[in-house]
């Protein structure tokens, strides 16, 4: 079945698909600095791949998408982030002990390793968010056809 | 060290854990969801009995060890506040979650996409739990989202067949727009007092009580109604439990319109508003919406044929008598009667809990076993099905209020309140009882008639879904037996506690 786009949207996604993906991460890893975050990041990063879907179609986009790897890593995520909340339990839940004890992530505020367990939750947030997404999107376009 | 931030993390590592541990094996991953719910049952008992024992609000903040900002008078932070109330709520869904988990086990077995189900069935609790703990506002619309979400997907869980999706989309629909009333009212009240604490709200509203205040409690109480399934707005129910999988609508019935409805409505109109309004009026707006509930729900229950949509709008008739307690409680403020109807209508909601999700397992065994449940196919059940029958006996006769069993008590708090404060609203709780008792008359006699075709081939369920069962009518039977001696030590304390909103405040504020 053809389902996907000509050749001009095809060489411009090539094109775009790691630029999008690229500013995402960069989002992601900068929500404690700058306007954005996980949630943002992560979305952003899911439009790279209804990008990749919408551009090259469905039997493409089905080789490249494991389910079974999508939805550990979302609960990777999730995962990742309780454990993050959980790290200062001693104190109190969310109790951000790895900057307030200066373990890790404890620069200068304003430089990227700084705000403790932050980066980490928005890391975690993007990668379920993404993750999360593209597995939604996946499911709908596999939905069963129109007819039938 | 505090337990209580288990009560979330637990169930919260369960649902994430899930789509891994279906990785390594389908077995495992039943056994794992079985786990997580015993084990919150174990935390929400021990929060239970601490709180019990030493008779004091626990308060819990988040990120910090003090919910006060640094060299101001207010909260910052997000607090949980578990009074009574609250944790008896947690028990009671930690306990009917871990039986309807243990219910799928079996009664699942058929279905495809389990380890999604599972993940939302905790999600489902986490919400719940989520709720009752909650002493933050917006906190409290982000669980009553969560455990709302998690219910409109359980709702419409078997999307092939074609009740399921339309329930679910109804129940979607109209719910999101109850959501967004409740979250309107939040954002005007955040807007006048620039606070989201429910205790340091509660004391900014007797200080300064507004115009807007009273809007945002309109709008957060209409929301709040339509989440308990009261009449004008009941109408999702009646499609949602029957079409959802019967452990889903036991859970449903027995826990989500408790938390996101009639918990909710205590918790916001005695801790947050109870000084500063005319509450009076409030409480007979109460037992207004109330009387129709009890009116319409029960004998609506009348004239259903099918088993599951009976069972629903008796849950609906049954929220009336919560939501009648709870009226005459905030209209009676401060009286020995308002007390006892406070504490009936707690009573009722616990007991309301164990027996409504005995009956959904009965109705789930039955639609298992013989594949239909409509009643006009059922008659002559009790002799292939004798322990399922038994089980909708005790359910059935509990739910009227027959004095050896759990209903009895609560319903006679009810009862004697509403005849001390007003003998024509004692009036109208004994006509829906009448109508409640004709409706389960019909079924029982549908149970015990003669043997039809459909069921000549029917016998008991399995283990998994029996053993559920037996311990609700254990319960039912325990809380029948000693009725008195749990309304003095649980359910008076806990009315009292839940009256008191002084010291609700104060728990967070500090004296």
């Amino acid at each position: 079945m053809e389902n996907d786009m000509g050749l001009i949207v095809k060489t411009m996604a090539r094109a775009t698909i790691p630029l999008i993906g690229i500013f995402g991460a960069y989002v992601v890893s900068h929500g404690h600095l700058t306007p954005g975050g996980g949630f943002q990041g992560g979305a952003t990063i899911a439009g790279a791949g209804i990008l990749f879907l919408v551009a090259f179609g469905l039997n493409e986009a089905k080789k490249r998408y494991d389910k079974n790897l999508y939805s550990a890593l979302e609960g990777l995520g999730g995962l990742a982030f309780l454990g993050a909340a959980m790290l200062g339990l001693s104190v109190a839940f969310f109790y951000n002990i790895l900057w307030r004890d200066k373990i890790a992530f404890a620069g200068q505020p304003g430089t990227l390793l700084s705000a403790g367990f932050l980066p980490i939750m928005n890391l975690a947030v993007g990668l379920k968010v993404f993750t999360g997404l593209v597995s939604a999107m996946m499911a709908i376009a596999l939905f069963r056809r129109w007819k039938k | 060290m505090n337990v209580l931030p288990f009560l979330i993390i637990i169930p919260l590592f369960g649902a994430f854990s899930m789509p891994l541990v279906k990785l390594i094996s389908e077995k495992l991953r039943d056994i794992w969801a079985v786990i997580i719910s015993a084990v919150t049952l174990g935390v929400a008992t021990d929060v239970f009995y601490t709180i019990w024992k030493t008779n004091q609000i626990v308060v819990y903040t988040l990120g910090a060890t003090t919910p006060l900002g640094k060299g101001v008078g207010f909260p910052i932070r997000i607090v949980w506040e578990v009074d009574l109330l609250g944790a008896l709520i947690a028990v009671t869904i930690a306990f009917v979650s871990l039986l309807a988990i243990i219910y799928s086990l079996e009664y699942m077995k058929h279905d495809t996409g389990l380890d999604k189900y599972y993940t939302l069935i905790l999600i489902l609790e986490l919400g719940m739990l989520g709720i009752v703990i909650t002493g933050d506002i917006f906190n409290f619309y982000v669980f009553l989202e969560i455990m709302s979400i998690a219910s409109y997907a359980l709702v419409a869980f078997r999307n092939d067949t074609w009740e399921g999706i339309e329930a679910g989309i109804k129940y979607m629909f109209v719910g999101s727009l109850a959501s967004s009333f409740i979250l309107l009212g939040i954002a005007l009240l955040y807007g006048q007092y620039g606070t989201l604490t429910m205790a340091y709200l509660s004391q900014y509203i007797t200080r300064e009580p507004t115009f807007v205040s009273k809007v945002a409690l309109a709008f957060i109480l209409g929301g709040l109604l339509f989440k308990s399934g009261a009449v004008p707005v009941h109408m999702w129910l009646a499609d949602a439990h029957p079409a959802a999988p019967s452990s889903i609508s036991a859970m449903l019935s027995g826990l989500v319109i408790k938390a996101g409805g009639v918990y909710a409505i205590a918790r916001i109109l005695f801790s947050i508003y109870s000084i500063s309004l005319n509450i009076k009026a409030i409480g007979w707006i109460v037992i207004f919406f109330a009387c129709l509930t009890l009116i319409v729900g029960n004998a609506m229950a009348v004239v259903q044929t099918d088993m599951k949509r009976l069972f629903a709008f008796s849950s609906v008739g049954q929220i009336g008598y919560i939501l009648l307690g709870i009226g005459i409680g905030i209209a009676a403020y401060g009286t020995k009667v308002g007390d006892v109807a406070l504490a009936g209508a707690i009573y009722h909601t616990v007991n309301h809990a164990i027996m409504k999700a005995l009956l959904f397992l009965v109705a789930g065994a039955v639609l298992h076993q013989v594949g239909t449940k409509n009643l006009n196919e059922l008659s002559g059940l009790a002799r292939r099905m004798p322990l399922t029958s038994f089980a909708f006996l005790v359910g059935a006769a509990a739910i009227i209020g027959l004095p050896p069993l759990n209903g009895f008590a609560s319903k006679w708090l009810i009862y004697e309140s509403s005849a001390l404060y007003n003998p024509f609203l004692a009036a109208i709780a004994i006509l829906g009882t009448a109508f409640c008792t004709a409706a389960y008359i019909r079924v029982l006699f549908t149970f015990f008639g003669k043997e039809s075709e459909k069921v000549k081939a029917a016998k008991d369920p399995g283990k998994a879904m029996v053993i559920p069962m037996i311990l609700l009518i254990i319960a039912v039977i325990i809380m029948g037996l000693l009725p008195w001696q749990i309304n003095d030590t649980i359910m008076l304390p806990t009315a009292k506690m839940l009256e008191e909103s002084g010291k609700y405040v104060l728990a967070v504020l500090g004296g």
